[in-house]
């Protein structure tokens, strides 16, 4: 029997044999998306505006709804640090902004994360079934792909009155619908992969297959599926609050300010501008970010 | 191998005649680099060889020897990320490696003509064959749809397509891959060209079609007298098809020279080493006396057919149908048939990894009526190996884990040390350093896949292995190093096999009994000697001619008429 | 083909069943009455009401006579416009949205393919590159804030064209509207034409293509486009959605006359059988197109047809 070595010569890169630490799919992905300066950038833009949102109002301890009685429409001044200006009711745009993003954020990452529990599970429950299950369940989502969901959410928007727990369920429910796919169609395909026929072989229980075979596989494409889910449901967000459907006063979002601004654009465009801005860089960074993860974890790039 | 002396008078005396005429192709001192993001890697250094009117040249070479970027090279149709640093290729006057798009076209489809590996993506799907082929005739020779239709019907009569006439209107995705390869050949040849080049095109074939294909080819080029340039991996088609050869390695040339010599006095060490490739050896017989370890009675798998509405099931297909085989300890079955046969099928259901009608006894127990749980603790003395050495494993698990899966399973109270000392043992059993059982699948070659595959299932000390065409995605070299390790670890562990190839070669050098399946059925069923010496029916009669004796099919009728 | 038509007409039936039901008993499911007002109605004033909406009677029966009205065409009376029926404020206002949308829509396919094939066929070069970004933009900025800065840029500081109305369809007052509407679907189609045109060129028929002689043009005109083109086919289904709800701000900021408006000004004044009409009426309009959308498919791509 010739030795190991001389089929190691077959090997493309014999070169990198003495090394003996591997290097994993994720670990791989995550260098090529360090080299990514789109996706760097955006990731860091990002974390600047999530933090400004979240820690920003805490840290100049600011009200929502105070009111500078001198200031009432006023653009952006250094004076008592108004940055972003003030609207018609004399409140700091600034931090209007930041607590605008607090909300729309965290409608995306709930709605988000609603729409990630609902689809994976349907998905891979569908997929891994198969058969008249599978059959069954991918009917339903057709009929369901094909609905007016905007108008239904508007609908229910308009019966059950405008609360933002009801904002995050009808955003989750519509958005399932696409990740169940990629889940079911990842499932589907892991399933007829001969290393899950091999763990069958060894033996391996379902639930160890589900856990250590198909879930670590099918990661990926979820993953950049979340990150662009997140851009969408923030402008479903912003879209509804700009119709004056969505968030209510006291509270704000970046849709409710721009609805705001766009009223104003002539005489204060900077109410229009500020929230704009935001609200465009980060679906920007969002968009970015969900096509760098793609190219990252892609296969065929590999 | 064993019929070469007469070949070489047959084709050497074409031979003479082709070296003093001009060669109508040069290839010369050719340099293809792939500049890639990362640097550049050059694919081919420095090859040349020429092509004579009528001849047919073969380059040879395993996966990654660069033969397929020389034929690509030819007319230019390697993507923009390629240069060509150095040389020339000359056809008529013309440096194809600098020519302007224009020249290009002119010779593309018309001068020269290519048919392409995969049959079944090389055709627009969207377009009717018929359009797709008058094409070619449109551009080149100034027809009309009209004008061109006689002439297409015509090829495809030339090529073999059933029934042409109706066939006109097809789209490729009617049709199967040996009739795409025919359309494919219908194109290239619809402006007789000078130069056929042919990139592998039966690799994606099965051994009947692929033998029917390279008739045809060989047909067609005593009628119209083009050259042929034809690249392969597949030595056995070479000694037979091939006037002249060049073996190619990393991206050089390290032999070239009249087939027959290159076949009967090998100078380079890597052609002699191709030449020895082929499995050899037999399996020597086991006692008959030797328990049943695995015995199957009417095996019979069949598979749903759901149709409309509400997807009812409307039909099935017999996968397999009613097969019954018996292995005694230390024997080899070698189940052969080409694709679509259930051969792969009738694996899984010996293993019950699907289910199947039929008693199935390993050992002394009646496999047939256990469900997934009872059938787990026997699991461990039956273990499997698959085909595809890229797809068996799993891409985020390294080596390690890979193997040790089934220790967890099998060997619960085995400690993190004790399944490390396991995985490390089975490593250096399938000839692979223990020190990269960290790494992951995807940082190792094809063979060197194979043999971790071969390691999970050694690491359960099994008393049989199903192996599913094992070799089936490995180059020829390195499948001979695999069929050597199955071959040595059975006889240390007196292991039974299973082994389902269509590989004849393969199958010959391992197996006592073999089985030939066609359509889920058992075609002709007895002891190796039996099959490979004395084959009774017609179609394991073609298999073996396609697979040892292509020349004997073909040159028999040829050899009368002399 | 035929029976394949037949059989997606058939399988959009239930589809726009479930969208009637589905509104209707969300919008029965309405904490309090419709007629809920500031002030509480006399009792006998409020079955009046009730009986001229027909909605004294059992919730199935009320739920099939709407179900028979919508057969013929008639969506009930409104709530608010005392005066108007669903389906007269719908047609009054449809024709409008209609020729803003198909403008936007034949606007996005085109500019978007042209953009996505030059994008594809210069790949990697500074054209490409600037081409994507601006198509990430489109897709990052929401035409509700597309259209302001429109108006803004071209309404206000430049005074190019008006900055709303509808001026009875004049062109200058179509121009904003219809190229906020169709900015984001022009990011889109020409993202994926870019993509599945890079994707088939590196294709292996396109290899035979080149093979058989043709030039570069010919390969891209006979071969490339038709395929790359096929999931931008399947994406004018969603497409019309996008459209539609993109009308719907569209014509809220620029004060357009169309279903969108009258839809928002329903929604917020809770006109619950104007939303509701709207709502159907949209689901018929988008279950229908992307019927035509599949049908178009079934053409371009013969393995649809002979699949049944």
């Amino acid at each position: 029997m010739t030795n190991s070595a001389s089929d190691a010569v077959t090997s493309s890169n014999p070169a990198s044999l003495p090394v003996v630490k591997g290097e994993s799919l994720m670990q791989d992905a995550w260098r090529r998306l360090l080299q990514n300066r789109a996706t760097m950038i955006s990731l860091m833009i990002l974390a600047i505006i999530v933090l400004l949102s979240y820690l920003g109002p805490l840290l100049i301890s600011a009200d929502v709804d105070e009111i500078y009685w001198d200031y009432m429409g006023v653009g952006p001044t250094l004076e008592e640090s108004l940055w972003f200006g003030t609207d018609y009711n004399g409140r700091d745009l600034f931090v209007r902004t930041l607590y605008g993003g607090q909300i729309s954020l965290s409608v995306a990452l709930v709605a988000t994360a609603v729409s990630l529990i609902i689809g994976v599970a349907y998905g891979a429950i569908s997929g891994y079934v198969g058969g008249r299950t599978d059959n069954l369940m991918m009917r339903l989502v057709d009929i369901l792909y094909s609905l007016p969901f905007m108008f239904l959410v508007i609908l229910m928007m308009v019966v059950f009155g405008r609360s933002i727990f009801l904002i995050y369920i009808a955003i989750g429910a519509v958005e399932w619908l696409d990740m169940a796919r990629i889940v079911r169609g990842q499932t589907l395909a892991l399933k007829r992969r001969e290393f899950v026929d091999a763990a069958h072989a060894l033996g391996v229980s379902d639930k160890m297959i589900v856990i250590r075979h198909i879930i670590p596989n099918a990661i990926g494409p979820v993953i950049v599926y979340v990150t662009l889910t997140v851009p969408k449901v923030i402008l479903l967000e912003s879209f509804l609050s700009f119709l004056g459907l969505g968030v209510q006063e006291p509270m704000t979002s970046w849709g409710v300010l721009i609805s705001e601004g766009t009223g104003n654009m002539e005489s204060a465009p900077w109410m229009l501008i500020f929230p704009a801005a935001f609200l465009a860089v980060t679906l920007f960074c969002l968009n970015f970010i969900g096509d760098g993860l793609r190219d990252a974890l892609d296969p065929k790039t590999r | 191998m064993s019929t070469q002396p007469f070949v070489i008078e047959q084709s050497s005396a074409v031979k003479q005649n082709h070296q003093s005429q001009q060669p109508i192709l040069e290839v010369d001192n050719l340099h293809v680099d792939f500049n890639l993001h990362t640097g550049t890697v050059s694919a081919v250094k420095g090859v040349s060889f020429n092509l004579h009117k009528g001849e047919t040249l073969a380059l040879v070479g395993e996966s990654g020897s660069g033969k397929s970027v020389t034929s690509m090279s030819i007319l230019q149709l390697l993507p923009n990320l390629v240069s060509h640093p150095k040389g020339q290729i000359r056809y008529d006057g013309l440096d194809l490696l600098r020519a302007e798009e224009k020249q290009l076209c002119r010779v593309r489809g018309d001068r020269i003509a290519m048919v392409f590996q995969e049959p079944m993506t090389s055709l627009n799907p969207l377009q009717t064959i018929e359009m797709q082929v008058a094409e070619v005739l449109i551009e080149h020779k100034a027809m009309t749809k009209q004008q061109a239709q006689p002439r297409v019907l015509e090829l495809f009569e030339l090529v073999g397509i059933p029934n042409p006439k109706a066939r006109l209107k097809a789209y490729p995705h009617e049709l199967s891959g040996g009739q795409r390869q025919r359309v494919m050949i219908a194109m290239a040849l619809a402006c007789e060209p000078d130069i056929l080049i042919a990139d592998e095109p039966t690799t994606a074939l099965d051994v009947t079609i692929q033998a029917q294909i390279m008739e045809l080819l060989k047909d067609l080029q005593d009628r119209f007298g083009m050259a042929i340039l034809f690249i392969t991996h597949d030595l056995g088609v070479v000694h037979h098809f091939a006037d002249r050869v060049c073996v190619m390695r990393y991206g050089e040339i390290v032999e070239q020279g009249i087939t027959t010599q290159v076949f009967n006095d090998p100078k380079h060490p890597y052609t002699r080493e191709l030449l020895d490739s082929e499995p050899k050896g037999k399996k020597s017989a086991v006692s008959p006396s030797s328990p049943i370890l695995l015995e199957a009675k009417d095996i019979r798998v069949e598979f749903p057919i759901r149709t409309g509405f509400f997807s009812r099931i409307t039909d099935s297909v017999k996968a397999v149908n009613n097969i019954s085989l018996k292995l005694r300890e230390g024997q080899t079955l070698g189940i052969v048939g080409e694709s679509g046969s259930g051969k792969s099928t009738l694996g899984k259901a010996l293993l019950r990894l699907i289910s199947s009608e039929g008693k199935i006894q390993f050992e002394d127990e009646a496999i047939d009526v256990k469900d997934m749980l009872e059938m787990r603790p026997l699991r461990r003395r039956m273990q499997v190996v698959f085909q595809d050495p890229f797809g068996s494993l799993s891409p985020r698990m390294t080596v390690a884990e890979v193997i040790a899966e089934g220790l967890k399973v099998h060997e619960p109270l085995f400690n993190a040390r004790q399944r490390d000392q396991a995985v490390c043992q089975s490593l250096e059993e399938v000839d692979l350093d223990p020190a990269l059982r960290n790494r992951y699948p995807h940082e190792f070659s094809g063979g060197q896949r194979q043999r971790i595959a071969i390691a999970r299932a050694m690491v359960l000390k099994p008393k049989f292995l199903l192996l599913d065409e094992p070799t089936s995605a490995l180059d020829r070299s390195v499948q001979v190093k695999v069929v050597e390790l199955l071959r040595d670890l059975q006889k240390k562990h007196a292991l039974t096999y299973l082994f389902i190839s269509h590989d004849l070669a393969v199958v010959k050098a391992l197996s006592d009994e073999v089985i030939v399946m066609q359509n889920g059925n058992v075609v002709e069923q007895g002891s190796a000697e039996q099959i490979f010496q004395n084959p009774k029916e017609i179609y394991t009669q073609q298999l073996l001619a396609a697979a040892f004796d292509l020349e004997l099919v073909e040159e028999q009728p040829q050899l009368a008429c002399v | 083909m035929f029976p394949y038509i037949i059989k997606r007409l058939l399988q959009s039936i239930p589809t726009l069943l479930i969208v009637i039901t589905l509104s209707f008993f969300l919008m029965r499911l309405a904490p309090g009455g419709p007629f809920d007002g500031e002030r509480k109605l006399p009792p006998e004033i409020e079955a009046n009401l009730l009986a001229a909406y027909n909605m004294d009677q059992p919730l199935f029966m009320q739920f099939v006579d709407y179900l028979g009205g919508i057969a013929q065409g008639d969506f009930g009376p409104s709530f608010k416009y005392k005066d108007f029926s669903v389906s007269d404020l719908i047609w009054s206002g449809f024709p409008v949205s209609l020729e803003l949308g198909m403008w936007a829509m034949l606007l996005a396919v085109i500019l978007g393919v042209l953009i996505g094939c030059y994008a594809a066929l210069h790949q990697n070069t500074r054209w490409d590159y600037l081409m994507m970004g601006g198509a990430m933009a489109g897709i990052a900025i929401p035409n509700f804030v597309m259209a302001p800065i429109l108006t803004l840029v071209f309404g206000v500081y430049l005074s190019w064209l008006p900055v709303g109305g509808w001026n009875d369809g004049a062109l200058s007052n179509k121009v904003l509207p219809i190229l906020a509407l169709a900015l984001p679907q022009i990011a889109y189609i020409a993202r994926m034409t870019r993509g599945s045109m890079i994707e088939v060129l590196g294709s292996h028929f396109i290899r035979t293509a080149k093979a058989k002689g043709l030039t570069a043009t010919k390969v891209i005109q006979k071969h490339a486009l038709k395929a790359a083109l096929l999931p931008v086919v399947s994406y004018l289904g969603p497409a019309t959605a996008g459209i539609i709800t993109g009308s719907v701000v569209i014509e809220q900021i620029f004060g357009i006359p169309g279903i969108g408006r009258y839809f928002v000004q329903a929604a917020l004044n809770r006109d619950y059988t104007l939303v509701m009409g709207t709502v159907v009426f949209y689901g018929g309009l988008i279950i229908l197109f992307n019927l035509v959308v599949d049908i178009i498919y079934g053409l371009l791509d013969p393995q649809i047809r002979y699949e049944n």
